[in-house]
């Protein structure tokens, strides 16, 4: 707590422009309100999106650096990103709904959390959404999608390696229907339509990709909000009785500090660094952090295991053709207890026939790191022609010490480090197994000269600042509202309670989507 | 927001020129890491006997790399900002400055080197590099004191495949339409 600072106070300062952040900041500023994004990170351009899987990297995390720990780390260096845009400027645009299920794990199943929202209240976001940022696929083959509007574009196209996968699928009886991507499969709302050339993880440079470049931020900016870069949010300020966020105390590159006033603060700074920011703004009437009275901040950190399984093929696959995110999608294991003879528990989707490259940490070489020398080069001239590759998304069941906590380190402004524990509850490395069984009878059926799999990894970080119908199980309501300090919000995959079997970010901004429609509803009531 | 990937091709004016700042003679001096190396400069970072190492062990594990540049890329690389580094170590969780873990595996392979075979890695025979780094994946090298042996494995084996066909001219190697949006305007950097 700190006496307020004297300048007029914005309407909204938001923490971090990717998905979550630029869709607040699209929605509340279009809504009349005054503005101002935070990022930590550089400015970039579409112009800075090379197409090169070694400049890729340079859009990745190079932030406060992140202790992880436990048997099975997030991953957070690969998943993060640092400047405009977030993760999601480098996110490969998969955009599957979470299913009913997903929002009444306890409820249902006894295990994990419920969320404090249903399907069908989140549904109508999930079409809006879709309208917003242009969805590929077809409802109609998708046969495990929940209820919604069909989406607005056609189909991904398929290349030679999602039909020979595909043949594997179907010789075993098992479905498969264009993954639901948002990218244009057409001209869509003045976009381009995708090339297919496979440089998504280098971020989309054209607009074919919905990421933050393309959709929101233009949005937000043209309706009047300001984004500030290389300016780190440092601590968060709440008026004497702690019941209200008044201002955030940022630094910038050069070390000048500054404290700015908003009558609502955002936190869309991803899962690791939100937790993060809460517990180091401790104060006198939040000496646990902020929105931590019941000791949950950070708690219920969960990240998808990757169950990825390769296969070779005699025939050209063209891998290098395509979305990177894939094909093809298979959710025949979405029921819960499809694997439970085997220990498992939790959904899972094939994303089929990702787009790679040569190299880099998903590319064709790192699929068999044992090999070097000659036995690596011949490898790498076959499968240049015949791979072929899928990836399960795995449901991380949660579980309350995988969390964030500050380490004694700092950074260099003088904020605590996070330190991340993960371990992955054994139900789900059962559900690994389950798929990586499941997926190398798909590629033998596919016909595959060679079929093996890789280590779990992981991808995608959810939890940590949880919603729930209470303080006493939960970080923010269902609005992600911190529950005693209502005009102090999070966004972003850290409210998930449960991590689904499928990609994160278009229920990121459904969620978003939902917030900003009650927050503009109600403003004078939860913002004054 | 929507552009051609045409129109980004136009517009840089650098495509396909393939290459990084090295000083030569006191000058800035665009050159490509194979260029460098055969101009044989000062490396910046790591110390000459090194990059000798390095260079040795992968050519082993990506045969090619050397004459790509791998010891100049390496080099070039480890001197800049950490926001500007391509390498992949970026995203191993491992601690920065990213130099101590070269030298760090670079001094225990040397090591591993002259206890198994008496002579130091640049001097092994191909047989006997194979041997060490097959040992060193398998984190089977005794007395290694250094980062995680199999870490080290395969970090530098990814640099080299990166020097080698994680670019243009690696992609042709390969067969492997490019087929870029924005062509690199240098290889690394």
């Amino acid at each position: 707590m700190t006496s307020d600072p004297p300048h007029e106070p914005l309407d909204a300062i938001i923490i971090g422009s990717g998905a979550a952040g630029s869709s607040m900041a699209a929605h509340l500023a279009e809504g009349g309100k005054r503005v101002l994004i935070l990022e930590a990170g550089p400015a970039r351009t579409a112009a800075d999106l090379v197409s090169s899987t070694l400049f890729a990297r340079r859009v990745k995390w190079t932030g406060p650096p992140v202790l992880e720990e436990g048997r099975n780390p997030v991953g957070f260096m690969f998943n993060a990103a640092f400047g405009t845009g977030g993760a999601a400027l480098h996110h490969y645009a998969v955009w599957p709904r979470m299913h009913p299920e997903d929002f009444e794990m306890r409820s249902r199943y006894d295990r994990g959390l419920d969320w404090p929202l249903k399907y069908p209240e989140l549904a109508p976001y999930y079409d809006q959404v879709q309208r917003e940022a242009g969805i590929a696929g077809d409802a109609e083959q998708e046969v495990w999608r929940p209820p919604g509007a069909a989406y607005p574009m056609p189909g991904v196209p398929l290349f030679p390696q999602g039909a020979a996968i595909a043949r594997g699928f179907r010789k075993l009886g098992k479905a498969v229907a264009p993954l639901p991507l948002a990218v244009t499969t057409t001209n869509y709302q003045g976009r381009a339509q995708c090339l297919w050339d496979g440089w998504c993880d280098c971020g989309c440079p054209i607009g074919a990709l919905a990421n933050p470049l393309t959709i929101h931020l233009p949005r937000a900016l043209a309706a009047g909000a300001r984004l500030l870069n290389d300016t780190a949010a440092v601590k968060l300020r709440t008026n004497a009785d702690g019941t209200r966020a008044v201002a955030v105390e940022v630094a910038k590159k050069n070390g000048s500090r500054e404290t700015l006033r908003a009558n609502l603060i955002v936190l869309a700074a991803f899962s690791v660094e939100n937790p993060r920011l809460l517990l180091a703004s401790a104060n006198d009437r939040h000496p646990q952090g902020l929105g931590n009275s019941a000791g949950y901040v950070g708690r219920y950190l969960m990240s998808h295991t990757a169950g990825l399984v390769y296969g070779l093929f005699d025939q050209d696959t063209r891998p290098y053709m395509g979305a990177f995110g894939g094909q093809l999608v298979n959710q025949d294991s979405y029921p819960k207890t499809t694997h439970r003879g085997s220990g498992a528990f939790g959904s899972y989707q094939w994303m089929i026939a990702q787009a790679v490259k040569p190299n880099d940490l998903l590319g064709i070489s790192t699929t068999r790191p044992d090999l070097f020398g000659a036995p690596l080069q011949e490898f790498m001239r076959r499968a240049t022609r015949g791979f072929a590759g899928m990836t399960a998304i795995v449901e991380d069941l949660p579980a309350p010490d995988n969390r964030v906590t500050l380490a004694a380190q700092r950074d260099a402004h003088g904020v605590p480090l996070a330190r991340v524990f993960h371990e992955t509850h054994p139900e789900s490395i059962a559900l690994w197994h389950a798929a990586l069984t499941e997926g190398k009878a798909v590629m033998a059926a596919a016909g595959a000269r060679e079929v093996w799999t890789g280590p779990p990894g992981g991808m995608h970080i959810m939890g940590g600042t949880v919603m729930g119908s209470s303080a006493a199980n939960s970080v923010t309501n269902q609005y992600g509202q911190i529950h005693d300090i209502p005009n102090l919000v999070v966004a972003g995959p850290g409210l998930f309670p449960t991590s689904a079997g499928v990609n994160p970010t278009f229920t990121v901004h459904a969620l978003a989507a939902r917030t900003a429609a009650r927050l503009l509803a109600n403003w004078r009531q939860i913002v004054g | 927001m929507s552009r051609s990937r045409r129109e980004f091709v136009a517009a840089s004016a650098a495509g396909g020129l393939c290459l990084l700042t090295f000083s030569l003679a006191g000058c800035d001096t665009k050159l490509t890491p194979a260029q460098a190396r055969a101009a044989n400069l000062p490396p910046r970072t790591l110390d000459t006997q090194s990059l000798t190492t390095l260079e040795s062990l992968a050519e082993i594990l990506v045969p090619g790399a050397a004459a790509a540049g791998i010891a100049q890329y390496l080099d070039h690389q480890l001197s800049g900002a950490p926001a500007d580094s391509m390498l992949m170590i970026k995203y191993l969780n491992v601690g920065m400055p990213f130099v101590q873990f070269y030298r760090g595996g670079v001094q225990a392979a040397e090591l591993a080197a002259r206890r198994q075979f008496t002579r130091p890695v640049a001097e092994l025979s191909p047989q006997q590099s194979s041997h060490l780094l097959r040992q060193m994946s398998a984190g089977e090298l005794e007395g290694w004191q250094g980062p995680p042996q199999g870490l080290f494995y395969f970090v530098l084996r990814n640099d080299a495949v990166d020097v080698l066909y994680g670019t243009q001219s690696g992609f042709e190697l390969l067969g492997v339409p490019y087929m870029a949006h924005i062509v690199p305007p240098s290889k690394w950097g």
